[in-house]
């Protein structure tokens, strides 16, 4: 046999095989995941200007705290997640209850309809929503057309109305995607258990909360995780629709990480920092959503 | 027996991929390396700016004109939106490599020092390349670190007050009424203008301070003490006397609020918005309505009343070339201290084809400088625009003016509610000192 020539024994060989297959994707994911990772969480422990970077230890993290721009992007960032998520789940898991009807007509239309704007770029959306909402835009003209308010609203520049915009546009761009997912799920649930509902007399929001949800649990916890950690990266948004104005009314979280490091003099140490405390705080939220939805199922 | 071979063949395939890469490492340093050694000069050099009709044109009549100086050398002009550059350049300067850089950057006035000090020996000395004292004064604060020149100035921000002359007749004001006028006396045609044609007299972006920063530094004041690093916001006197002008202009309701700059710009080509406060640059898009043409007029920037110092000219945006300290260097210094830093004749024909109004001192004499503008009723505007850049208050912006300005953007909030102006100076001024270090 060849084989013997090589000095390898069987077990050997098929060992370096494996490994000559994934050592390309782990060198790789290595490089360019774990290397930076672990680079930024050393950057978040230096800061100075451009290139000038010094290590400062915890001051950094102390700087947090008593960071009062940090803490308007957390509270505006809370703000969103706290008023938009709840309102998109509800939001998806009613459309998506109303499109699993198969008795509607045209489900494909709707269906098609609703998950269209997931295919939007974050940007080319986000300067439509400017257009559509600011004063003398399409959704101010249509309002006070219908005469349901007087003056136009300051959508943009009211530091309340622009935090109501930024909502409007997520949830219109993320509604359908999460959609998506109550749909395939609905499908799993097996109709014998709502047959053997209505035989026992169960109307439909008795259906919908006592079999609907409780099958959805899994999934809900699911989305809600992602729209979570998705709220916490919001960017795209908020910078094209609002810069974070007015004031830093709308500033979020990663829109005060890219000022740090390019619009205000490069301080990349603490954009470091400041991006370590988005994992920090994603992943207190993620053990909190387990543990109030129970993870035995997740 | 087969999977033995595939085997090989694998190994033998990362081999090579890892052997390419190399490679090609090697290869794109080596010329880099050598040309350094040798003292052998690049002849292409790359330039980055952000506007076609306007710096970009700009660079295209130099590249013109440099031709016939030196026809070796191969010019290449890429054009990226403005925070990109600063992206870009920040995250190339901070890799420590300059590859992918360009040779000559174009960089805003108010965000320079921050780049000089942030990454010292990355821009390449110009002081013996051009005459700083050819250029206008103020120009030479943001443009210089240490003694030492990085930039050559280019454009011009000095600002004027376009008005419209109609609306103006309307509510019984002449160009004589408009000279040299104090904000107080602006406010008060305002209201007239308002209440005769209903027309509002300025447009305001709250997410842009720059009417603050025109004011307060026609008063030689700025959010940033003489050293560019202390926070000059509690006790500043023009930076009180501004917010308490845009308080007083949206109160009396003179003043309407836009969101962005297209906005702005419908404001007045709409005819919306009878006057505006602006930096040159604007000229070319007021004058893009063409149905207005006759109907204009630009007047010296107003003055504040109670800031001592205050004068009628400032200062709003305006940006310069810099040299990045790498190969081909000494070609792009070259190339800018031949065009931008000596050539009156280049200045000429940059104000008639582009409309850009440079610092350069002695091109202001040429012919260029000396005609008038049918746009704005035969007023020669160049040569006001020129005047008035001689005296504009030299300040140093420092390192942090858009990092204070997103701070004064949330307290001039706050103060609009009705919060006390001189709270709100001292909050935004205890924020700016935690903030900044």
């Amino acid at each position: 046999m060849k084989e013997k020539k090589s000095g390898l024994s069987l077990h050997k060989t098929t060992g370096l095989t494996a490994w000559s297959f994934i050592i390309i994707a782990v060198s790789i994911i290595v490089l360019f995941y774990f290397y930076p990772m672990i680079d930024a969480l050393l950057l978040s422990f230096k800061s100075g200007m451009g290139a000038n970077l010094q290590f400062v230890g915890l001051d950094n993290y102390k700087r947090l705290f008593t960071d009062s721009t940090f803490i308007t992007a957390v509270s505006n960032t809370f703000f969103y997640l706290i008023i938009q998520v709840p309102v998109m789940i509800i939001l998806a898991l009613f459309i998506s209850v109303l499109l699993n009807d198969s008795n509607l007509k045209g489900r494909g239309f709707f269906r098609t309809a609703i998950f269209l704007p997931c295919v939007t770029s974050l940007v080319a959306y986000s300067i439509i929503f400017k257009y559509l909402f600011a004063a003398d835009g399409l959704v101010n003209m249509l309002l006070m057309k219908l005469h349901l308010i007087a003056d136009p609203i300051q959508w943009l520049t009211d530091p309340f109305w622009a935090k109501i915009t930024i909502i409007i546009a997520i949830t219109w761009r993320w509604t359908g995607y999460n959609m998506i997912f109550y749909l395939s799920a609905l499908q799993n649930i097996d109709k014998s258990i709502y047959e053997a509902a209505k035989i026992d007399g169960a109307n439909a929001p008795r259906q919908f909360f006592n079999i609907t949800i409780p099958m959805l649990k899994p999934i809900i916890l699911f989305t809600s995780i992602t729209s979570t950690i998705g709220t916490l990266q919001l960017f795209d948004e908020v910078m094209n629709i609002t810069k974070g104005g007015p004031g830093n009314a709308t500033l979020s979280i990663s829109q005060y990480i890219y000022n740090l490091s390019f619009k205000y003099n490069a301080d990349f140490g603490y954009a470091a920092t400041v991006s370590y405390s988005i994992v920090f705080m994603i992943v207190i939220l993620a053990i909190i959503q387990f543990k109030v939805a129970g993870d035995k199922d997740a | 027996m087969i999977l033995k071979k595939l085997m090989a063949i694998i190994m033998a395939s990362v081999l090579l991929l890892a052997g390419c890469s190399s490679g090609s490492k090697d290869a794109a340093n080596k010329p880099g390396a050598n040309g350094a050694n040798s003292g052998k000069e690049t002849k292409e050099i790359t330039i980055w700016a952000w506007d076609p009709k306007f710096n970009i044109a700009a660079l295209n009549i130099a590249k013109e004109a440099y031709a016939k100086i030196n026809p070796d050398v191969k010019i290449n002009i890429v054009e990226y939106a403005q925070p990109d550059t600063i992206q870009k350049l920040n995250t190339g300067l901070n890799s420590g490599t300059t590859k992918g850089l360009p040779n000559i950057i174009l960089m805003e006035d108010y965000r320079a020092q921050g780049f000089l000090q942030s990454y010292p020996d990355a821009f390449y000395d110009l002081s013996d390349v051009i005459k700083a004292s050819d250029f206008a004064d103020y120009k030479i604060g943001p443009t210089s670190y240490d003694g030492k020149q990085y930039g050559v100035p280019f454009d011009s921000g000095v600002t004027g007050l376009y008005y419209r002359t109609d609306y103006l007749e309307q509510a019984g004001y002449t160009a004589k009424d408009m000279e040299n006028i104090t904000w107080d006396k602006y406010i008060e045609i305002g209201k007239k203008v308002k209440e005769k044609t209903g027309k509002f007299m300025m447009s305001t972006d709250p997410n842009d301070l720059g009417i603050l920063r025109v004011m307060m530094q026609s008063a030689g004041s700025w959010y940033l003490k003489e050293d560019g690093k202390t926070p000059n916001l509690a006790g500043n006197e023009a930076l009180k006397e501004s917010l308490e002008i845009y308080k007083q202009m949206l109160d009396e309701g003179i003043m309407t609020i836009h969101s962005d700059w297209s906005q702005m710009l419908a404001g007045f080509n709409s005819g919306n918005v009878a006057s505006l406060v602006q930096g040159n640059w604007i000229t070319p898009s007021v004058k893009a309505e063409a149905s207005q043409s006759g109907k204009w007029a630009v007047a010296a920037t107003p003055r504040l009343t109670k800031t001592p110092n205050a004068t009628n000219s400032s200062n709003l945006g305006g940006s310069s070339w810099y040299v990045l300290n790498m190969d081909g260097a000494d070609v792009a210094a070259d190339f800018l201290a031949k065009t931008f830093g000596a050539d009156v004749d280049f200045y000429q024909k940059l104000l008639t084809d582009v409309g850009a109004i440079g610092t350069y001192t002695p091109a202001t004499s040429g012919p260029a400088y000396k005609s008038g503008d049918e746009f704005f009723g035969g007023q020669n505007i160049t040569a006001d625009f020129a005047e008035w850049t001689k005296t504009i208050p030299k300040v140093n912006y420092g390192i942090h003016t858009y990092a204070i300005e997103d701070i004064m953007k949330v307290e001039l909030q706050n103060y609009l509610k009705g919060k006390d102006i001189d709270q709100v100076l001292n909050d935004a001024q205890k924020q700016a000192e935690a903030q900044l270090k």
